[in-house]
C-alpha cells in the first residue's frame, strides 16, 4: 500500500516565513514607488522572484515524508 | 483523544479534503502573486495615483493657476495638474508663501484640504504641515507630493513640475522630528 508523501510542518513553516518576508517587501516597495523611488523595483523583483522560486520548490518538489515511505522508494 | 481534537471536533474525512501539501502550494502561488505584482509595478510606465512622475521633472507642462495676488494668506484653491483626475491644492500659508501639493493623502488616498494652517485628511484625521508636506499627526507616514510653482513677471502663477520627495533616510516618523533635528544642527 502506498503512503501519500506529505510535506513536513517545518517546510510549511519555512514557506509561511517566506510569505511574510514577501508581504513586508511588497509593502515597502509599494511605499517607495508611491514616493517616486522606482529604482528599488529591479532589486525587489529579483529578491521576490528568488523567494517565490524557493517557495514553489518547497511546495511542489519537497520530498520530506512523514510516516511510512513508499515501497521501493 | 488530544485536547485540540476535543476543542475542534472535526471529522477526519473532512480533514483530508485539504492537505498540508495543498496549503503549501496555495501559499507558494500567493508568493508568486507578490512577485507578479512587483513585476507589474516595474513594467508600469504610468505613475500610480498620488505618486510623483519621475519623467515630468521641473520641465513638465506648465498649468496656469491664475493671479498669485488673488490668494490671500490662509486661502487655498484646487486645480488639476497631470490630468483631469490629478487633483492638487494650491495654498498660501500664514507666512505668505505659496505652496502646492497633490491632494491625495499618502495614507489611503482621501483628498486633503487646507484648514487652520495645515493640510488635513478628514477620513482618518491625518495632518500635514504646509512647508514641505510632512505628516505631523494621524496615520500618514509619508509626505505629500509637492508641485513646483513659478510666479511670472505679469503676476500669474504656474504649476511647472513636480518636486522630488525628500529622501527616506531623512524622514522621521513625524515631520516635527525632522524639523527638530534640522534646527539642532543649525
Amino acid at each position: 500500500m502506498n503512503t501519500p508523501v506529505r510535506i513536513s510542518p517545518a517546510v510549511l513553516g519555512v514557506i509561511l516565513v517566506l510569505l511574510v518576508i514577501q508581504l513586508y517587501l511588497f509593502e515597502t516597495v509599494l511605499g517607495a514607488v508611491l514616493d517616486g523611488q522606482r529604482g528599488v523595483l529591479p532589486g525587489a523583483f529579483g529578491v521576490s522572484l528568488a523567494l517565490t522560486l524557493i517557495a514553489l520548490f518547497l511546495a511542489f518538489r519537497s520530498t520530506v515524508e512523514h510516516g511510512r515511505k513508499k515501497d521501493g522508494a | 483523544m488530544t485536547w485540540w481534537r476535543r476543542a475542534f471536533p472535526l471529522e477526519l474525512a473532512e480533514e483530508g479534503h485539504f492537505s498540508r501539501r495543498e496549503f503549501a502550494r496555495f501559499l507558494a502561488l500567493v508568493s508568486a502573486g507578490f512577485t507578479t505584482g512587483i513585476g507589474l509595478l516595474w513594467l508600469r510606465k504610468k505613475p500610480l495615483e498620488g505618486a510623483p512622475d519621475p519623467e515630468s521633472g521641473p520641465t513638465g507642462h506648465p498649468v496656469a493657476l491664475g493671479l498669485a495676488a488673488d490668494l490671500r494668506p490662509g486661502q487655498s484653491r484646487l486645480f488639476k495638474y497631470r490630468d483631469a483626475h490629478d487633483a492638487c491644492i494650491l495654498l498660501r500659508t500664514g507666512k505668505g508663501e505659496l505652496k502646492a501639493y497633490r491632494q491625495t493623502c499618502t495614507h489611503l488616498g482621501c483628498a486633503v484640504r487646507y484648514s487652520e494652517g495645515r493640510l488635513e485628511c478628514p477620513c482618518h484625521m491625518g495632518y500635514f504641515e504646509t512647508d514641505r508636506g510632512f505628516p505631523v499627526q494621524g496615520p500618514p507616514t509619508r509626505p505629500l507630493s509637492a508641485i513646483a510653482l513659478e510666479e511670472r513677471p505679469d503676476g500669474t502663477l504656474w504649476a511647472v513640475g513636480e518636486l522630488p520627495k525628500p529622501a527616506l533616510e531623512n524622514l522621521g516618523p513625524r515631520a516635527g522630528c525632522v524639523r527638530e533635528s534640522t534646527e539642532a544642527q543649525a
